[in-house]
């Protein structure tokens, strides 16, 4: 038996836990044997060294037997530890893939408990993601699946916050005025609804000509900023926002003043 | 590390886990040994083992798969040791990747020839 210092003690053991946790769910390795083999190979290796035997010596040997994380053939690996080794210490492009995709499922499954902060990481990895193929001149292949939910969360809600939100409040606002200082007088609840529709369309159809404007101005960094949802948009999309705007403020015009 | 570096160091790292079952059978074709100097021998071969450890989980698997079989012996200096040889199953499995190995190398040697290099 060798003796060790308790500093080489204690790394000798922390590696052999280590190697315990790397061969845990192989099928056909049995982990004690393999330690065995491990610990009967340090003391063969060390056997002419002078007593103690310090971390330093002791590194040199575990050195040469390398990090048990890479011990296993793939197909001795379990599925689980082979996904999670693909994530940790794959190339950048497999992690940040895979990284999104396991951040938009734990966004799902702990909403109830504020999981939707995580859809920003996700999002970013996603990016990221994206930003590398293209620094590559690579394509995005059938890992866009992975990476498009947190990109397309993230554009539903910032387009729905920007149509609509503003717009609500616009019409709000535009309603309470037309009673309180237009002179309308609507006392029933058919034209008070009327009145608040007409006004909420005339405010969102002026807001969306507003936003148009800017959409048209922000093409470029917006296209990149959700590519590959958006890749495919064109100045002449913000025309149909503006058309879609004089349409929906006509009508609110039509709801207010033409009965 | 350039991508035709990336590509042989991936290539290299393929080949060589899938040949060192092989050469940790043939190690044993000679007689019993124990864990560590089966490591040393394997070490002696050029780039074949790079950490020394992944030699323990294969004898394992090799173990389980009724190739070798293990026994312990005592030994003169230090503690007893735990010695590996080939099972009859474990010497027709290694006359049958060795036949396969040897055809392999020479169609690779032909290819080889035939381009030139």
């Amino acid at each position: 038996m060798i003796e060790l210092t308790p500093d080489a003690k204690r790394r000798f053991d922390e590696y052999l836990q280590r190697m315990r946790v790397s061969l845990r769910g192989s099928r056909s390795i049995e982990a004690d044997e393999v330690e065995q083999n491990v610990i009967e190979h340090v003391e063969v290796a060390l056997a002419g060294a002078p007593s103690p035997i310090g971390p330093e010596r002791l590194g040199t040997v575990l050195e040469q037997l390398g990090p048990p994380e890479r011990w296993l053939p793939d197909d001795d690996r379990p599925f689980w530890r082979k996904a999670m080794d693909r994530v940790m210490t794959g190339p950048d492009d497999w992690r940040l893939a895979y990284g999104s995709l396991a951040l938009t499922l734990l966004m799902v499954i702990t909403l109830p408990i504020g999981g939707a902060l995580l859809l920003l990481p996700a999002f970013l990895m996603s990016r990221a993601y994206v930003a590398l193929m293209e620094e590559r001149g690579e394509p995005l292949g059938a890992r866009k699946w992975l990476i498009l939910p947190p990109i397309v969360f993230v554009l539903v809600l910032l387009c729905a916050g920007a149509l609509l939100a503003p717009a609500g409040a616009f019409g709000a606002i535009l309603s309470e005025v037309g009673i309180r200082d237009l002179g309308f007088d609507y006392n029933t609840r058919f034209e008070r609804g009327r009145l608040f529709l007409g006004a909420l369309s005339v405010a969102a159809g002026a807001w969306w000509i507003v936003l148009s404007g800017v959409f048209a101005m922000l093409m470029r960094p917006f296209r990149a900023l959700f590519a590959p949802v958006t890749s495919g948009l064109k100045r002449g999309h913000a025309l149909v926002l503006t058309i879609a705007g004089v349409v929906v403020a006509a009508l609110g015009a039509v709801l207010l003043f033409a009965f | 590390m350039q991508m035709s570096d990336t590509f042989f160091v991936n290539w290299t790292t393929q080949l060589r886990k899938g040949l060192l079952e092989l050469a940790i059978l043939n190690t044993l074709g000679a007689g019993p040994l124990y864990g560590y100097d089966i490591v040393r021998r394997l070490g002696d071969v050029d780039s074949l083992v790079i950490n020394e450890g992944t030699v323990y989980p294969i004898l394992s698997r090799l173990r389980n798969e009724r190739y070798v079989e293990s026994y312990i012996e005592e030994s003169s200096s230090g503690p007893p040791r735990k010695y590996y040889r080939l099972t009859t199953r474990g010497r027709e499995e290694l006359r049958r990747m060795n036949e396969h190995w040897t055809s392999l190398h020479g169609a690779i040697g032909q290819l080889r020839k035939e381009g030139g290099r």
